[in-house]
């Protein structure tokens, strides 16, 4: 609390106070309305409305998400798995899309040659790839990794292509005309002016990785561990509890990510740089 | 300039623009197909185009002597069929739920936290829970479509009605509209390119769904079904000029969606901000 650079640190102190309390009060009114559904649920499966074995209630739910951390942590070794994937695949589509984006956005020969393939492969879902990714390069992780890949590569190609073709030609001629040579402009004129779009595209990429890690996983008979194989193997003992533990952990994820490592970037980058979003 | 001459520049540019864009598909083909006769690859595993192109010629007539035993437009067709249907179930629940939310702020804070938590679900991930409801086939997939549809069109309805300035309703109503009137002239056509977006977003999701799910969840007619299905009869060719076809299909669909867009939306002057 000393360290908090404060005017008066009376008010300080209550305005952080006021603060705190608003999140806590803005969780409570996100988190009530998932309480009532869970309440509602669990009262339709306790009077028998539904089946308990074809519909869990969330408490048969949290008691799955228990069993399936202690004593062995299945959970979070599937998990696990499911990260690194994500993390390698991710990776590799945001680097190599920024790159191809910003090739094809300055140079128009990369442009026309690319822009029509690229326009026709964008609208190929992503796991449509998988059949054939199956047949050449396995039923393994490499399939699964380069099916996260494509995922996340294509949002960041067109957002970064985008964002680059965006950018005024008068900056860039105000620019050269200042003595800026091609490496300046490049840092100072295109790179800041693709920023938003870049991100934007790099946050729309882990959403769209994260649904292709787990529908590869789904369909890649040749892993053992993943949540989304965790959730196909479950139905084969229709052990609908373990399906719907899989699904609780994939939007935990999704909104984890999102919130924990995406929003804070945008924000940091973007606003800090004095880059108003448009929204 | 006359009506005629107008006309013969407009189609000129047209015929440039499409070679424009043809040109790079074709010679990225040619490559291809010189690349696979030189055999560096496994020709088993990596097709070249001439044989894809036999082969999908083969598919479209019927009785094709294919695995599949009839014609691939039964497959195409099965899959618009079950995009139409999902996708207008969501449309109409979205927008309906979409519109409740945009207007009364109890309902919005009871049905926000649960669409912020359901959206990034993978509409993939529900497909087993699914198939152990309502079985293999049709019901599924359409269900399943219609459900990762439903989250972007509620989403952007919601927002598209909030955007819309309370002054708008307050003037209509001053000068004496009644619900329908507002909803209709008012509501509707100010959040109109929003829920237009939404569309845009759930046809695409519902698309990429139905495909994946088919590929889990169909028992004989669909694309993502046709596939899977090559995979396993290790016809790499058809898995290749299945992908083909599904670039087409939906490169065509944003196409026609562009244009409604242009006639509606935008001839409107509803464009959002």
């Amino acid at each position: 609390m000393k360290n908090v650079p404060s005017r008066s640190g009376e008010w300080s102190v209550l305005r952080r106070m006021k603060e705190i309390r608003g999140k806590v009060v803005r969780l409570f009114y996100f988190l009530l309305p998932l309480l009532f559904i869970a309440i509602l649920w669990e009262l339709i499966v306790y009077f028998r409305i539904v089946s308990p074995s074809r519909t869990p209630s969330p408490l048969q739910i949290c008691l799955k998400l228990y069993q399936l951390t202690t004593p062995k942590p299945i959970l979070l070794n599937n998990l696990f798995e499911s990260l690194l994937r994500l993390v390698l695949g991710y990776m590799l589509g945001a680097l190599l899309g920024i790159l191809v984006g910003i090739l094809t956005g300055i140079s128009k020969p990369f442009y026309r040659a690319f822009s029509p393939i690229l326009s026709l492969l964008i609208s190929v879902p992503t796991l449509a790839w998988v059949p054939l990714l199956l047949v050449t390069l396995g039923t393994g992780d490499e399939t699964i990794v380069f099916t996260i890949f494509l995922g996340g590569f294509f949002p960041v190609v067109y957002n970064t292509m985008n964002g680059i073709r965006g950018i005024e030609k008068q900056l860039v001629w105000a620019s050269r005309i200042m003595g800026a040579d091609k490496t300046t402009v490049f840092f100072d004129v295109f790179l800041p002016g693709a920023l938003v779009s870049i991100i934007t595209g790099l946050r729309l990429a882990i959403g769209y990785s994260w649904r292709a890690l787990v529908g590869a996983e789904m369909l890649a008979a040749g892993i053992s561990w993943g949540v989304g194989h965790m959730i196909y193997a479950a139905r084969a003992f229709s052990d609908v509890e373990a399906m719907f533990a899989g699904l609780v952990i994939i939007a935990v994820g999704g909104i984890l990510m999102d919130r924990l490592i995406m929003d804070p970037i945008e924000r940091r980058t973007v606003e800090k740089w004095g880059m108003v979003k448009e929204r | 300039m006359s009506r005629r001459e107008a006309l013969h520049v407009k189609a000129k540019e047209t015929l440039q623009s499409t070679l424009y864009f043809l040109a790079p598909i074709i010679l990225f083909l040619l490559g291809w197909e010189f690349v696979s006769r030189m055999k560096i690859m496994n020709p088993a595993l990596i097709s070249r185009p001439s044989e894809i192109f036999s082969i999908l010629f083969e598919l479209f007539g019927s009785e094709s002597r294919s695995f599949l035993g009839h014609s691939i437009i039964l497959d195409i067709s099965q899959s618009l069929y079950r995009l139409v249907y999902a996708f207008s179930v969501a449309a109409v629940c979205g927008v309906g739920l979409g519109m409740l939310m945009g207007r009364n702020k109890h309902i919005y804070r009871f049905f926000d936290p649960l669409i912020t938590v359901a959206m990034p679900i993978p509409g993939i991930a529900w497909a087993p829970i699914f198939m152990l409801w309502l079985g293999f086939g049709d019901p599924t997939i359409i269900t399943v479509g219609a459900l990762a549809a439903f989250f972007p069109i509620v989403y952007s309805t919601a927002s598209g009605v909030r955007s819309v300035e309370e002054k708008l309703v307050w003037s209509a109503r001053s000068m004496g509209a009644n619900d329908k009137t507002v909803f209709f002239n008012v509501l509707l056509p100010w959040s109109a390119a929003h829920i237009f977006t939404g569309f845009k977003l759930g046809l695409a999701r519902g698309w990429r769904t139905i495909i994946a799910v088919e590929m889990i969840a169909a028992t004989l007619l669909g694309l993502g079904y046709m596939i899977f299905a090559a995979r396993d009869y290790l016809r790499p060719s058809i898995v290749y000029g299945g992908i083909m076809i599904l670039a087409v299909i939906f490169f065509l669909i944003e196409r026609i969606v562009r244009l409604i867009e242009k006639r509606t939306i935008e001839k409107w002057g509803m464009v959002g901000s």
